[in-house]
């Protein structure tokens, strides 16, 4: 059971058991709600919304510069 | 976990900010930013409805939302794009440059562009590798080149104000970086507002308070399309560094970030003294540009142009 996350053209794949909150999802990916923004069907999912498996979650990073 | 909701209404919460102590949902989170906007402008006097103002647009999230915003609360702003020939990857200069115009058109805005290849003879990666200026990463040539362009279309365009959409996290990420290297001149003139000096406009930051995740859900919220892919020469940049170093400091401790510049701002006063004037406006002019150089000679970017190999 997993969820895909999209972020820019790379697809990302997280092992789950059954739920895991977004806060979680970052964690295990190595991002922060500070870096990323997370968007499940054109939505913006606060920080304790639960991802489910067969999820698509589209990662947004936040942090430009140059 | 409880779900979250928004503190204004019974709906479930988009977006919480711990700095703030606050979460909110799209409607009342859309407002807040509206609000806090036209609060960070008044507070600081940044400009009021008589202003002419030139917003610089990048394409990107920040300054889409921020020119959203100041024309929903019926400021009179234009903008101005600056094309900077960066398309050797994903064209990144010419995709920004597509989202800044369908900004503008879908809203009946004025938008201003500047192609520095088709107005200056090379781009800014051609300019980068002039022998006198080459170096790996164009970005102080960048900086350089959109000062002086944001600058000229401010004084031929007759605008009394430019405004850039930095957010705190641009801010706190420059002044780590310069007091990390006690740059104290660049400490002096860190402030979200310039005063006019010499012939520049005064030059404002009114999203200087809101985190980068805060104008990137803005924009988001609102369904203001813009350019997500970095430019090419950010990879491993300064402020990107900076930036990281902050963000770990605020995932252990919220608000660190926004202490850290709005306690600078208040340090500032008691150090360098209220106001803050444009840049090097108490120079002399450029004979070639007009623009304010400290020698009377030609200012870095005319001898940039004029350079011969």
């Amino acid at each position: 059971m997993a969820i895909m996350f999209i972020l820019r053209k790379q697809e990302i794949s997280l092992e789950v058991e059954k739920t895991l909150m977004v806060k979680e999802a970052l964690q295990r990916l190595g991002y922060s709600s500070e870096t990323h923004l997370v968007v499940k069907n054109g939505e913006l999912l606060n920080e304790n919304e639960p991802l489910r498996d067969g999820d698509l979650v589209k990662l947004v990073p936040v942090i430009s510069g140059g | 976990m409880p779900a979250m909701y928004c503190h204004r209404c019974e709906r479930p919460a988009a977006i919480r900010m711990k700095q703030h102590r606050l979460q909110l949902c799209k409607e009342h989170f859309l407002d807040w930013v509206i609000q806090q906007t036209e609060r960070s402008i008044k507070k600081l006097n940044l400009f009021t409805r008589m202003d002419r103002i030139l917003l610089a647009v990048s394409g990107g999230k920040d300054s889409l939302s921020l020119w959203d915003v100041l024309w929903r609360l019926n400021y009179s702003v234009d903008g101005v794009y600056i094309n900077l020939g960066i398309d050797s990857a994903e064209a990144y200069s010419a995709s920004s440059e597509q989202y800044a115009r369908r900004f503008a058109v879908e809203r009946g805005l004025s938008l201003k562009v500047v192609n520095v290849s088709e107005r200056y003879g090379k781009s800014v990666p051609e300019f980068n590798r002039q022998k006198m200026w080459g170096r790996e990463r164009p970005c102080s040539i960048c900086g350089m080149v959109k000062r002086h362009i944001m600058n000229q279309a401010a004084i031929e365009g007759g605008y009394n104000v430019l405004a850039t959409a930095h957010n705190l996290d641009d801010e706190a990420a420059l002044l780590l970086l310069n007091t990390m290297n006690w740059h104290v001149d660049l400490l002096r003139r860190q402030s979200p507002f310039l005063e006019a000096g010499g012939n520049l406009p005064r030059k404002v930051k009114p999203f200087y308070r809101f985190y980068e995740r805060e104008t990137a859900a803005y924009a988001l919220l609102r369904g203001i399309a813009y350019v997500e892919e970095e430019c090419p020469f950010s990879i491993g940049s300064t402020q990107l560094y900076y930036k990281g170093i902050l963000n770990q400091m605020e995932a252990e401790r919220s608000g660190y970030k926004l202490n850290f510049f709005a306690n600078f701002l208040k340090a500032r006063e008691i150090l360098f003294g209220g106001q803050v004037v444009s840049d090097i406006a108490e120079g002399q002019s450029c004979p070639s540009c007009g623009q304010p150089t400290l020698t009377g000679e030609l200012c870095s970017f005319c001898k940039m142009v004029e350079w011969k190999a």
